[in-house]
């Protein structure tokens, strides 16, 4: 007779995606596993690399932009918020007041858009069929409402550099006013299918916990650090557009496991509904784009009228420049619904970013995610994956 | 384990809630449309189907060949070309053609078009067998805003990309600044929208 300690087993390599409707896009993972318990898990990444970086070296300021919403494809007017007003610190363009409020009113909804998709993907993978519907519902008022601002739902293409792109109506800001009014209740509607279900506990309580200093080393950002008790976040840090001038609190998680993430996420609904709420009510009067800002008509070459002198509180640094045009770099982060979301764009001061470098969320979180899943059951994978919340897109650029 | 706590497991207090919400759902209104039979009107101003707007005093496109929706296109999808008539030696549009495949629909070539030639209309269904369908010629773009007009109830239309709202109007041309609606159906009212572009700008 064998005893149990002698039988040799050889560990079985499985691979989960890229076609996987649980991996949230084309991501693949390489799981080792022994028995039903994770290993070794090794991400691989580029299904959905585009070359966006490249790519829009060649192309002007104003023109890349279209590009820039197809990072984070549910949460398009954040990522392009984040790239004009990384280009705006670099050729210190000013926003106008009545530009900053609705940026910030538009980036708060397609903050919701964003996390009622992950409420939605979350939920369905872990088993919670009705949320998905209940959630999909409420995201298609945000739809219309975009639908009426800038004539597109998903790709909107709103921000211009120097403000946005047209002016709100006033049928859209009842609409909003409206969603606001009723969205409250829209969320304990999702509390009480999920927040005390004891399946939803099962799945999410102590799975993934990363400590405070763990999660800061591993570079984690957004709701995924917060939910293990670090209070950091841009809109608070570094204020850009008018987060500095709305009321609003960071919800931290204390126990650092998925279900706290996902209590971070659902308080943070409510936080963009109070500031989405509070741009509406002080949305100040005047033009919402810079008369001086570069047109969409920008030329490729040297910048005549703005040299690319960075304004003062801008953090852009002079590097080298013997001979040639004026080298400038910055490095610009705003915060998305994923997480914090930087440009680094190096300027020789003509129409073109001489360089350009994303640091998207997604791909740190990514990175993260063996550490995650080590130790933890195949079943765990899917509310891991939730729990970081990725989308390729921008992981890949 | 408090005796709350111990009639909340037991009697499965908290699912009974998601059941009651969900039950009490299945008494409220459908919020799905049955898309081909139910159709909801387009928002105006979406970002549809291209097309030319027929001026309603030539009868033809406003285009002047100026190149800038081109340029400023990110995708690189709108090919114009021009020519040099011999009998009076002033160019005419020979070639203007947007590769819908390809275009992103950001509307940037409304934008900047000086005489609010071009228009994204509110069109969404185009779907077509062969790519030459959506491969839209200066023709196709005519004939595009006349099947557009001829589906419109009312007697005017204004794009809001021609002139976005809250803009510094100082800075546009003669011609944006004073686009008002254009009439959709020739031959109505006095063509008061339909002006000819105060000057004529080649390249």
């Amino acid at each position: 007779m064998q005893s149990e300690k002698e039988i040799t087993t050889k560990y079985l390599t499985l691979n989960m995606g890229p076609q996987h409707p649980a991996t949230h896009g084309v991501l693949r993972l390489v799981l080792d596993l022994d028995g039903e318990t994770v290993v070794k898990c090794t991400p691989h990444i580029g299904y959905l690399h585009r070359g966006m970086e490249k790519w829009s070296e060649s192309r002007t300021y104003p023109t890349a932009m279209p590009l820039m919403n197809r990072l984070d494809y549910v949460a398009a007017v954040a990522n392009e918020i984040g790239y004009c007003v990384a280009v705006e610190r670099l050729l210190g363009v000013e926003v106008p007041e009545r530009a900053k409020y609705i940026r910030t009113m538009t980036a708060e909804m397609v903050r919701i858009c964003s996390h009622i998709i992950w409420l939605a993907a979350h939920a369905i993978d872990i088993g919670a069929m009705t949320v998905f519907l209940y959630s999909m519902r409420d995201r298609e008022t945000l739809l219309d409402l975009f639908e009426m601002l800038c004539g597109a739902r998903l790709l909107h293409i709103y921000p211009r550099i120097g403000g946005v792109r047209c002016d709100v109506s006033q049928e859209f800001l009842d609409g909003v006013y409206k969603f606001t009014d009723k969205f409250p209740k829209l969320i304990e509607e999702y509390e009480t299918l999920i927040d005390q279900n004891r399946i939803w506990f099962q799945r999410t309580k102590g799975i993934g916990v990363i400590g405070a200093e763990e999660a800061i080393n591993l570079g984690l950002t957004g709701p995924t650090l917060r939910g293990s008790g670090v209070a950091y976040d841009i809109r608070k840090v570094s204020p850009y557009d008018a987060y500095d001038k709305v009321e609003f609190d960071v919800p931290v998680g204390k126990n650092c496991d998925v279900y706290d993430r996902y209590r971070c996420r659902m308080d943070e609904f409510r936080q963009s509904n109070r500031i989405i709420r509070q741009c509406v009510e002080k949305l100040p009067d005047g033009l919402v784009l810079n008369p001086d800002a570069p047109g969409l008509d920008m030329l490729p070459g040297p910048i005549k009228k703005a040299a690319p002198v960075p304004a003062p509180e801008a953090d852009a640094v002079p590097v080298m420049s013997p001979a040639g045009p004026a080298f400038t770099e910055i490095y610009s982060a705003t915060e998305v619904p994923k997480g914090e979301l930087g440009y680094y764009i190096v300027s020789d001061g003509t129409g073109k970013p001489y360089r350009m470098r994303i640091r998207t969320p997604s791909f740190m979180h990514i990175s993260a995610l063996p550490r995650f899943c080590e130790g933890n059951l195949v079943a765990d994978v899917i509310a891991l994956i939730g729990t970081i919340d990725i989308v390729l897109g921008e992981c890949d650029r | 384990m408090t005796l709350k706590q111990f009639i909340k497991r037991i009697f499965l207090i908290e699912i009974m809630q998601g059941m009651a919400l969900t039950l009490k759902m299945m008494f409220t209104h459908a919020v799905t449309r049955q898309f081909p039979e139910e159709r909801r009107d387009p928002i105006p101003g979406f970002r549809g189907r291209h097309a030319f707007v027929r001026d309603s005093k030539t009868g033809k496109e406003k285009c002047i060949m100026c190149m800038k929706c081109s340029t400023v296109c990110p995708s690189q999808c709108i090919y114009i070309s021009k020519q040099k008539r011999e009998e009076d030696g002033k160019f005419y549009l020979a070639q203007f053609d947007i590769e819908a495949l390809r275009c992103i629909f950001c509307g940037y070539c409304v934008e900047v078009c000086p005489v609010c030639a071009l228009v994204l209309t509110e069109e969404f269904e185009y779907s077509a067998y062969t790519k030459e369908e959506i491969y839209f010629t200066r023709e196709k773009l005519l004939a595009n805003w006349d099947e557009f007009a001829a589906k419109q109830k009312v007697e005017t239309y204004f794009n809001k990309f021609w002139r976005p709202e809250g803009l510094d109007t100082s800075k546009m041309t003669k011609f944006k600044r004073e686009q008002g609606p254009v009439l959709l159906k020739p031959g109505a009212a006095t063509p008061e929208a339909a002006q000819v572009p105060a000057e004529k700008e080649t390249a």
